[in-house]
C-alpha cells in the first residue's frame, strides 16, 4: 500500500510539473484573452494577435478559452481567472447575458475588462467592435453594384429575420443601393437559417423565378457558399455576382472558380491585437477617445459611444474585402 | 470514519485529492492556497455536483439506469421559471424570487415523473427514455425561450443565491452542503434508501421480497428532476439569465463524476461521499490548470487520466494500492 501510494504520488507530480514547467516569467501586465472556443480557425487567428501583441510590448499576454462550445465552461473559465486576478481580461462572450455577474465580479476585485463582439454588454469597460455593422453592409454592397455596373437585379440573403447583425448589414446593403437607380431589389431577405443547404436552394428558387438576377449579396458566413454552388451549377459564374460576410475557410472554392466574386469580414488578429492595447490603455489611466488612431489598421480613426452600461463601445473600419486576388492571405 | 476509509474508490479519492493539492500548490507558487480561489471553486462545484448526484441516483437504481436528460430538466426549470417570474413578480425581488424556485422545482419535478413513469411503467430502458426526454425538454426550451438567453436581470435576492456568501462561504456552496448531508441521510438512514441499494442489485428479488420496485424507480427519477433543477436554479442565478444551450457539456462531466466517484454503473451500490470528493478532484484539477494558464485540452486530459487512474487502483483485478486485498471481493 505505502510503495504503491509513493508510486502513485510521484506519477502525478511528475505529470503536473511536465506540463507546468514553462514558468512564465513575469512581465509589465498580465493579459488573458479569453475566446468563445479553443481550436477553431477564427480564434487561431485571433491568438496570433495575442501571441504578436506581447511579442511586440513584452506584457504577459495569453489566449485561453473553453475546448467545448459552452457557455457555461465560459463562465468557469473566468470564474477562475478572477481568482487568479490579472491585470486584465478581454473577452470574446460566448453568450454576452450568462457573463454578466462573472464580469462584474471581475471589475469589483479590481481586474480590468475588455469584450469583443457584445455590444449590449454592460460589465465592461470598452467593448471592441471592427465596425459599424451598418456601414458593412453598405460597403459589401458597393462591391457588388460595381461588379454589377450599377444595373439589374438583385436580391439579399438573410440568416434569421431575427439577427440583429445580419438585418443590420442588409438595410445598408439596401440603403446603398438606392445610390445607384439601375439597381432593382427583388424579393429582399430571403431566410436560409444559417444553412448553405437552404442557401442553395433559396437561390435555385431566386434564378428560376428572375432569370435576369445579376446580383446576390448574403449575410450569413453559409449563404455566398450555398449561392455559389447554384451560380456553379447554372454555368452563371460570369454573369451572376456574388458578394457577401464570409471566411475563406467557407466561400473560398467557389471564389477560386469565380462563382463568388468576393467576401468581407474583419480580421480576428487584428481584433486580438486591438483588445489587449485597449486593456494596456486603461491599465496606465488612458482613456480612449473619439476619432483616437490605436495603432492597428482599420482602427486608426475609432468611433466611441456610450456602451450598454458604464462602459463604452468602440468601433474600428476594420474591413477585411477578400476576392480572388488576395484569397491566399488567409487562412481561417 | 473507518466504514468510509473500507471503500477503496474514497480511499483513492482522499489520496488523489491530496495529491492534486499539493501539486497545485506548489505549481502555483501559492497562488492555489488563495482563499478567494477555494471560495470560487466552491461556487463553481455544486452546479455540477449536483447533476452528478441525479445521475447517482439513477445509476444506483440499476437495470442500466442513468439520467440523461439533467442537463435538459436544469435548463428547462430555470428558462420557464425565468418566464414566470418574470411575469408574474417583475417588481417584487422576494417574490420573485420565491416564484423562481417553487415553479423551478416544480418543472423539474413534473419532468423526471416523466421519466420515471416511461421507465418503470412503460418499461422503457433508462436510457432510452431519458435520451428521448433531453431531446423533448431541449426542444421545450428553445420553443419557450425563442432562442436566445432569458435575461434575469439583477434581481438582490436572487442573484444572492448563486453569487452571494455567507461569512466567505458561497451560498451555492452551502445550499448543496445542505442537499449533500440530506441524500448520505436518505441513502443510508431511510427505508426508501435501503430499497433503493436493494432494487439496484437485483430487481427482481427486491419485487419478490414485496418492494413495489416500479414505485421506487418512480420515486427515484423524480428526485433526479428536482436535484436537476435545484442545479438548474443555481446556474440561472449564477449566470443570471436561462439558456437552453448552457451547460451541454455537462452531461458527460456529470457521468464522469459519478463513477469515479464509485458509484456503480450496474445499479446496487455508491455513497454520496465518494460523489463528493470525485467533484472536488476534478474542480480543483480543472482550476489548477486554469490558474497556471493552461490549455483547456489539457483539462479534459487530465480528467480522462484521473478516471483511468481510479479503475486501475480500485479494481480487484490490477490488485493495485487502494484495491481490495483478494479477489473473491468482487
Amino acid at each position: 500500500m505505502k510503495r504503491k501510494a509513493i508510486w502513485i504520488a510521484a506519477g502525478l507530480a511528475a505529470l503536473a510539473v511536465g506540463v507546468t514547467g514553462i514558468v512564465l516569467a513575469q512581465k509589465k501586465y498580465t493579459i488573458v484573452t479569453v475566446v468563445k472556443i479553443t481550436g477553431i480557425n477564427w480564434f487561431n487567428r485571433m491568438e496570433e494577435g495575442v501571441k504578436q501583441y506581447a511579442k511586440d510590448t513584452g506584457n504577459n499576454a495569453t489566449q485561453t478559452g473553453p475546448a467545448q462550445a459552452d457557455a457555461a465552461q465560459q463562465l468557469k473559465l473566468i470564474q477562475d481567472l478572477v481568482a487568479k486576478k490579472p491585470d486584465a481580461i478581454a473577452v470574446v462572450p460566448f453568450d454576452p447575458a450568462t457573463l454578466e455577474p462573472v464580469l462584474k465580479q471581475a471589475l469589483d476585485r479590481g481586474i480590468k475588462v475588455i469584450t469583443h463582439e457584445a455590444d449590449n454588454q454592460v460589465n465592461t469597460l470598452y467593448d471592441i467592435e471592427a465596425f459599424d455593422n451598418v456601414a458593412f453592409g453598405a460597403r459589401l454592397n458597393e462591391r457588388l453594384a460595381k461588379c454589377m455596373g450599377g444595373s439589374g437585379k438583385w436580391t439579399v440573403f438573410v440568416g434569421s429575420l431575427g439577427s440583429k447583425t445580419h438585418n443590420q448589414w442588409a438595410d445598408g446593403g439596401i440603403a446603398n443601393a438606392k445610390k445607384h437607380s439601375g439597381m432593382q431589389l427583388v424579393d429582399a431577405k430571403q431566410e436560409t437559417a444559417d444553412d448553405a443547404e437552404k442557401a442553395y436552394q433559396k437561390a435555385k428558387e431566386i434564378l428560376k423565378k428572375y432569370p435576369d438576377i445579376k446580383g446576390f449579396q448574403g449575410s450569413a458566413s453559409t449563404d455566398v457558399a450555398g449561392i455559389g454552388r447554384a451560380i456553379e451549377e447554372a454555368g452563371l459564374n460570369d454573369k451572376v455576382c456574388v458578394f457577401g460576410t464570409s471566411l475563406p475557410s467557407i466561400a473560398g472554392k467557389y471564389i477560386e472558380t469565380g462563382a463568388v466574386d468576393g467576401i468581407g469580414f474583419w480580421d480576428p488578429k487584428d481584433a486580438g491585437i486591438v483588445m489587449n492595447k485597449v486593456a494596456q490603455m486603461v491599465l496606465e489611466g488612458k482613456k480612449i477617445t473619439d476619432g483616437m488612431d490605436l495603432g492597428v489598421k482599420g482602427y486608426e480613426k475609432v468611433s466611441v459611444t456610450k456602451g450598454a452600461g458604464q462602459g463604452f463601445i468602440i468601433r474600428g473600419n476594420a474591413f477585411v474585402d477578400v476576392d480572388k486576388s488576395n484569397l491566399k492571405d488567409y487562412n481561417f | 470514519m473507518r466504514s468510509w476509509l473500507a471503500d477503496n474508490h474514497i480511499r483513492f479519492l482522499l489520496f488523489a485529492n491530496l495529491a492534486i493539492l499539493i501539486v497545485a500548490a506548489l505549481v502555483s507558487g501559492g497562488q492555489f492556497l488563495d482563499p478567494y480561489n477555494f471560495q470560487s471553486m466552491a461556487k463553481q462545484l455544486p452546479e455540477i455536483a449536483l447533476l452528478a448526484m441525479a445521475v447517482m441516483f439513477a445509476m444506483i437504481s440499476g437495470g442500466g439506469g442513468i439520467d440523461l436528460s439533467v442537463v435538459g430538466v436544469a435548463n428547462l426549470s430555470a428558462i420557464a421559471a425565468g418566464l414566470v417570474a418574470k411575469s408574474v413578480a417583475p417588481n417584487n425581488g422576494v417574490e420573485f424570487t420565491v416564484v423562481f424556485v417553487v415553479v423551478a422545482l416544480l418543472v423539474g419535478t413534473i419532468c423526471g415523473l416523466i421519466n420515471g413513469l416511461l421507465i418503470a411503467r412503460a418499461g422503457f430502458a433508462p436510457i432510452l427514455a431519458t435520451l428521448g426526454t433531453q431531446l423533448v425538454f431541449v426542444g421545450l426550451g428553445v420553443a419557450l425561450s425563442g432562442g436566445p438567453a432569458v435575461s434575469l436581470g439583477y434581481v438582490e435576492p436572487f442573484v444572492e443565491i448563486g453569487n452571494g456568501s455567507l461569512l466567505g462561504i458561497p451560498v451555492p456552496f452551502i445550499i448543496f452542503t445542505i442537499i449533500v448531508a440530506l441524500v448520505a441521510w436518505v441513502l443510508a438512514r431511510t427505508r426508501f434508501g435501503f430499497r433503493l441499494y436493494l432494487t439496484g442489485t437485483n430487481a427482481k428479488a427486491a419485487y419478490f421480497t414485496g418492494i413495489n420496485t416500479p414505485t421506487i424507480l418512480i420515486f427515484t427519477y423524480t428526485l433526479c428532476g428536482v436535484l436537476s433543477s435545484v442545479a438548474g436554479i443555481l446556474i440561472a442565478s449564477g449566470a443570471s439569465s436561462a439558456k437552453w444551450d448552457y451547460g451541454t457539456s455537462y452531461l458527460l462531466i456529470a457521468i464522469l463524476i459519478a463513477v469515479m466517484g464509485g458509484i456503480n454503473p450496474d445499479g446496487g451500490y455508491g455513497k454520496v461521499t465518494g460523489l463528493v470528493l470525485s467533484g472536488i478532484a476534478l474542480q480543483m484539477l480543472s482550476s489548477a490548470l486554469n490558474l497556471a494558464g493552461l490549455s483547456n485540452f489539457l483539462k479534459d486530459f487530465m480528467w480522462g487520466l484521473l478516471l483511468i487512474l481510479s479503475i486501475i487502483f480500485t479494481s480487484a483485478w490490477t490488485r493495485l494500492g487502494f484495491a481490495p486485498r483478494r479477489r473473491d471481493t468482487s
